[in-house]
């Protein structure tokens, strides 16, 4: 059989040249080119596979420690680890990814950083995704091209704690003699009026305060501790995830108590789900993590979970030394400081 | 038969002189220079677990953020408390001869082992720094396995903390060690040490114990049962109690 009827395309006449050149040119843009050769052979796999490929996943989580989602960064025998209920959800995370990739183990490299820059990062693709009691529903403003999981921990919430009892009466005091419900915007504006409140910089509890509370004195605080520690201005009430900080005033400041809407329930100014964050384009990555969640709920997993790390009593750097994940330092931080809290002028 | 010889060891001379009776000369020297050298790990290692213990209140400071707990200053303050120690002088090692006192092979080791310990100092200082967290289990004890694994993956000679009732399962006495933990148990605080041939002659042992001081106490004294601070049972020990022992294990070239 005669094959060599045909001829190149390439060695075709000068006109043939010509109009793959012009062709070229008509396709403005390097986007355009990306494109049309995609069609032809698609060049990339979604981001599931890319990491199956790279056999990395990279994480990132907040160096603050938001107690007990996740505990501060520890020495242990095995080297610096770092634990909590969220790291343990990166773990069931890898593990499925690992079942997923064929059984080839995915490594999650995790990048502590602060809680703010979680979002620069993922923003430059720096990270997979990231796990850090991030409330998948409060509208926060500026945050786009991001996209959350399906929750993995229900029914938490922003609330509040205070230094003294004299605080919490006024407070109480306030909520009892109105007429709205202390869940009511209005009755916590009342409440709250006058008041120096602090809460950490980018989380949900800085945007819900800014929309929500006027007549406060706003405090932006690098951190929790960092609003523990503030001396100018002195702090009366700290704002932030609910059960962060029913763990901290029950194990770690004592001195503190929560805020109760009626002496039974702590005082939640509006609810969270807390889920896991990745970028909104990453539509397979989503789609894997949410069945991960899914499968998780169902099996009682995530119940146990969470009654591990709410309900049980323990020491978390031992738990960091059996269970907890390895970071490398250069993926920390420089070095976690606390920082310091700021007055927003105008307030 | 396995040769079972065990004796406190009052210094490497004295090995020499009652081996080179019985074996060549050959032997015992690279016997007495390799227990010596074992002698001044385990010193060393001990001596790195003091200074951290010493800068126990600085490292858990939740108010300062840089610790100035660098290497640097960690190198510094480990010579020092091993010259104390032992008299020997690490920062002058390049200018002491070499004599039976500081065999040229621990002179390579000492210089290793020292490496090891800053390499962990340098590791921990992202925890160190921490500021605004007080407790962060960078402790005698956790310092002391770090420094001694890593050590011992780039050497002949192993090191390694050990104790009856050890929290660190990667701490678990062997046959041997249990055996020398147990004996010494049983016997009053004393500076003295074991060592021990064992596998005929080709590897040498030896054992340093280490004490209960009042500072431990805070985590292993009473009352027996409760947890510490890491979250570990106390074990109701008590100051001067035996805590466990610094095992260094060597091979030998000659043999018996």
């Amino acid at each position: 059989m005669d094959i060599s009827v045909g001829r190149p395309i390439l060695r075709g006449t000068l006109p043939m040249r010509l109009v793959i050149f012009l062709m070229i040119l008509l396709l403005q843009g390097c986007g355009l080119v990306i494109d049309a050769v995609q069609l032809v052979r698609p060049l990339t796999t979604d981001e599931v596979q890319a990491i199956c490929a790279r056999r990395k996943v990279q994480v990132g989580i907040a160096v603050e420690p938001f107690r007990p989602f996740v505990f501060p960064a520890t020495f242990t025998d095995e080297g610096l680890r770092v634990t909590g209920l969220d790291v343990e959800l990166i773990q069931e995370l890898t593990s499925a990814l690992s079942k997923h990739c064929g059984n080839e183990p995915i490594v999650p490299v995790l990048h502590l950083v602060r809680y703010r820059d979680l979002f620069v990062l993922l923003n430059e693709s720096k990270l997979d995704l990231f796990v850090s009691a991030t409330s998948a529903n409060v509208p926060v403003p500026g945050r786009s091209g991001l996209a959350y999981s399906t929750p993995y921990f229900y029914d938490g919430g922003i609330g509040g704690i205070v230094a003294g009892s004299e605080v919490r009466e006024r407070v109480w005091a306030q909520l009892r003699g109105q007429s709205a419900k202390p869940y009511e915007p209005a009755a916590l504006r009342q409440a709250l009026a006058g008041l120096t409140v602090a809460v950490q910089q980018g989380t949900s509890a800085q945007f819900y305060a800014e929309a929500h509370l006027s007549g406060i004195k706003l405090v932006l605080c690098d951190s929790l501790p960092a609003a523990f520690e503030s001396q100018d201005p002195v702090i009366d009430v700290i704002l932030g995830r609910q059960p962060v900080l029913h763990y901290i005033v029950t194990f770690v400041r004592k001195s503190w108590q929560q805020l109760m809407s009626d002496g039974q329930r702590p005082l939640l100014l509006t609810q969270e789900h807390y889920a896991v964050v990745m970028a909104e384009e990453n539509y397979a990555l989503r789609r894997f993590v949410n069945g991960v969640l899914f499968r998780l709920h169902e099996s009682g997993r995530l119940a146990e979970m969470r009654q591990r790390w709410f309900e049980e009593t323990y020491a978390y750097p031992r738990r960091a030394a059996t269970e907890g994940l390895p970071f490398a330092a250069e993926n920390m931080a420089q070095h976690y400081d606390q920082g310091a809290c700021r007055i927003v002028p105008g307030r | 038969m396995k040769t079972v010889w065990m004796r406190l060891a009052v210094g490497a001379v004295m090995t020499c002189v009652v081996e080179c009776a019985t074996v060549g000369w050959t032997w015992a020297v690279e016997r007495a220079e390799a227990e010596e050298t074992a002698r001044l790990l385990a010193k060393l290692l001990q001596s790195g677990r003091l200074v951290i213990e010493q800068n126990q209140t600085l490292i858990d400071d939740p108010h300062r953020g840089d610790k100035g707990f660098t290497p640097e200053v960690f190198e510094q303050q480990l010579i020092r408390e091993f010259r104390q120690r032992t008299g020997i002088d690490l920062s002058a090692m390049d200018r002491t001869p070499p004599s039976i006192l500081l065999p040229p092979l621990a002179r390579q080791l000492l210089s290793a082992l020292v490496q090891a310990s800053k390499e962990v100092v340098n590791d921990a200082q992202v925890v160190i720094n921490q500021r605004g967290i007080g407790y962060k289990n960078f402790i005698p004890a956790t310092y002391g396995s770090q420094t001694a694994a890593r050590f011992s993956k780039r050497s002949h000679v192993q090191l390694k903390q050990t104790t009856l009732q050890p929290r660190n399962p990667k701490n678990d006495p062997d046959e041997y060690e249990a055996s020398v933990l147990r004996w010494l148990a049983g016997r009053p605080r004393s500076e003295a040490y074991v060592s021990e041939l064992t596998e005929e002659g080709r590897t040498l042992r030896v054992v340093m114990p280490i004490y209960y001081v009042k500072d431990c106490l805070k985590c292993h004294g009473e009352p027996k049962g409760e947890l510490d601070i890491s979250g570990y049972p106390k074990e109701g020990a008590k100051e001067g109690d035996l805590a466990g022992a610094i095992s260094v294990t060597a091979p030998l070239q000659t043999g018996r």
